[in-house]
């Protein structure tokens, strides 16, 4: 069975031979670029500069030859343009803070200033304040929060869609050419094609622009939530109708080229709880999906992936309503995410990408043992009849310690052979 | 209704117009501007968190009804200090060293701040030594620790480590919170307390207040 039919089988909850792995084929399931250099060294492969591949959160590219150790399924396909607008295809080399040797955008300088800080600015034009921060002893960027004051007399949705429009003809060619190239290889390809993670708290500071309007801050964002929904909802309208436009051209140059759309990344859940109420979601979010998925299922073979953080068991029927085909990133650690009554309850509805590992504790603080007994029993569990891609819940991070990783891999090596 | 009932429930509807209004009306009526502190602007973020741990409301509730407490306690803070009304305790907080992350740090300042804690707030990406210049500073009751992720909550260690070494142990509370973090992780690290929302680290503040 090629890749991508075990992708698809899986979709369809449909059994599979073995269960699909991903890592790395989208900015949510991914690898930390230290992460990515240190499995290279511990599989004995040649020692080069790791490419940062989304370099906000400093994912590293998960190469052929670390598919080919893991067993991989799925490949990314991203945009020319990262998330600071900078241009993803022209690289150099940079030291990072902590001493490694990656190849990322030419336009990111990853020179500490005095206190041990990196600052990234949209577009790499530094004659605007910088739009992100890496602090000494963190190991990825945040967004910085610019133009914080609001008057509601001014307010326009179009300070909120700036960062939002037509895809150029040259960026529809890029997406083409390396659909065209992934899909050559008989892996599922996941794309990102942006522009739809509605009100993603990651995206809300407008990192990508050079002087961001609107509303930027990231509480004054959660408060309108509530008091300017009106607002809120004609910018979700009209990020969809561009979306959908966009979407129009993407399906004609590259079609089936493509298996799985990630969407959006807009995160609803909290470690305990959800950031509001089912209500809210129905109301303010819940339409605008659901007009999205809908065109995506009527014209084009795609399935839609949505992510969400946290605690989200009462959204999940509004999710599923929504018409999105996959919840990533299933953290099971969060309050009531039971891997076995989301499997029972679920299961047949909605497919699960990820949840394949605890990240909070097993995966950076738990030993090898506990890490092959979790992977065995949630490979187990999330696995029978299809329905589920395994992928940790989010991306793997710096400080995991690399022989967690390689008991994971391994482990699902032995699975996959059937031992 | 009461004025001072109408002004618990315009805290936690997060109507600060409303506050401002019912504060001036209460005053005009002769209540103290403590009662209207306690009784109206504190039992209206308290009954909110309680309501928050239970998932009735949710954190852009909790944002918005932090604005209106604030704004009140502005309104009222010439009296309060006129009449010589104290803190119940103060507050050190701040996100450890690597972390910029501050939704649930604001929060617990906000439900600190909703039982009566005066708070000095140190920001994000707050260094040891920072943490321990703000303790000689401001004498606080307890410590405030916040870290999001899994690379960060290491620092919370290194803060517990450093106010150790500083002599400054025995004389603050540390309590430490984030996603990542668990009573197991705060037993190992030494820390006082672990909260796993903003509500019960404000009752866990107030607790240790007494211990």
């Amino acid at each position: 069975m090629s890749s991508r039919q075990r992708v698809k089988n899986a979709l369809d909850h449909k059994a599979t031979d073995v269960v699909p792995i991903d890592f790395g084929s989208t900015g949510v399931t991914g690898i930390h670029v230290r992460t990515v250099g240190a499995l290279r060294d511990h599989y004995g492969l040649e020692k080069r500069p790791v490419r940062v591949v989304e370099a906000c959160q400093m994912l590293g590219e998960v190469d052929d030859e670390l598919q080919e150790i893991i067993g991989l399924d799925c490949l990314p396909l991203f945009g020319r343009w990262n998330w600071f607008n900078i241009d993803d295809t022209r690289l150099h080399e940079q030291i990072t803070p902590w001493g490694q040797s990656v190849l990322i955008a030419e336009d990111i300088d990853l020179t500490t200033d005095g206190r041990g800080d990196v600052y990234c600015h949209a577009a790499g034009d530094r004659s605007f304040a910088p739009s992100g921060k890496m602090p000494a002893k963190g190991f990825f960027f945040d967004a910085i929060e610019r133009n914080l004051e609001v008057d509601d007399d001014a307010l326009d949705p179009a300070d909120n869609l700036e960062e939002y429009g037509p895809i150029a003809e040259e960026d529809l060619r890029f997406f083409a050419d390396a659909a065209a190239r992934a899909a050559a290889t008989g892996k599922a390809v996941v794309a990102s094609f942006g522009g739809t993670g509605l009100g993603d708290i990651a995206f809300v500071p407008g990192m990508s622009l050079r002087n961001p309007k609107g509303i930027r801050g990231i509480e004054e964002w959660y408060i309108s939530t509530v008091t300017r929904q009106d607002y809120i909802a004609e910018v979700f309208d009209r990020q969809i109708d561009i979306a959908i436009a966009n979407y129009e051209r993407l399906w004609s140059a590259i079609g089936e080229n493509v298996d799985v759309v990630f969407t959006c990344g807009a995160d609803f859940g909290t470690q305990e709880s959800q950031f509001c109420s089912v209500e809210t979601f129905n109301r303010l979010w819940l339409p605008h999906y659901r007009r999205m998925n809908d065109w995506i299922h009527t014209h084009t073979t795609w399935k839609v992936m949505k992510h969400s953080c946290g605690s989200i068991v009462p959204l999940i029927p509004s999710l599923i309503e929504a018409g999105f085909d996959i919840i990533n990133p299933v953290q099971i650690n969060a309050a009531g995410m039971d891997p076995h009554w989301l499997k029972d309850t679920y299961g047949d509805q909605v497919t699960f990408w990820g949840g394949g590992i605890d990240t909070q504790r097993v995966l950076p603080f738990g030993t090898s043992e506990e890490v092959r007994r979790h992977v065995r029993e949630q490979y187990q569990t999330m696995g029978a009849g299809g329905g589920f891609v395994f992928n940790s819940v989010h991306n793997i991070q710096a400080n995991v310690p690399i022989e967690n990783v390689v008991a994971m891999i391994e482990t699902l090596r032995s699975l996959r052979a059937g031992v | 209704m009461s004025t001072v009932e109408m002004l618990s429930e315009a805290v936690q509807k997060g109507r600060v117009k409303d506050v401002l209004t019912l504060i001036e009306a209460g005053l005009e009526e002769g209540l103290s501007a403590q009662e209207l502190l306690d009784e109206g602007l504190l039992k209206g973020m308290s009954l909110l968190g309680v309501r928050f741990k239970n998932n009735e409301v949710f954190v852009p509730e909790v944002l918005l009804a932090a604005r209106a407490l604030n704004k009140g306690s502005e309104a009222l803070k010439p009296r309060l200090i006129e009449a010589g009304v104290a803190a119940k305790g103060r507050a050190v907080i701040g996100t450890v060293k690597g972390d910029l992350h501050d939704i649930g740090k604001n929060l617990v300042k906000m439900m600190l701040e909703g039982s009566g804690f005066e708070i000095v707030d140190l920001g994000v990406d707050v260094s040891d030594e920072a943490f321990v210049a703000a303790i000689q500073q401001h004498r606080p009751d307890v410590l405030c620790l916040s870290a999001l992720l899994t690379t960060t909550m290491g620092q919370q260690r290194s803060v517990v480590e450093a106010v150790t070494a500083a002599g400054l142990r025995d004389e603050v509370k540390i309590l430490v919170g984030g996603a990542p973090v668990t009573q197991r992780f705060c037993t190992e690290i030494g820390a006082d307390g672990y909260a796993p929302d903003a509500a019960s680290a404000a009752e866990l503040a107030t607790a240790s207040l007494a211990a």
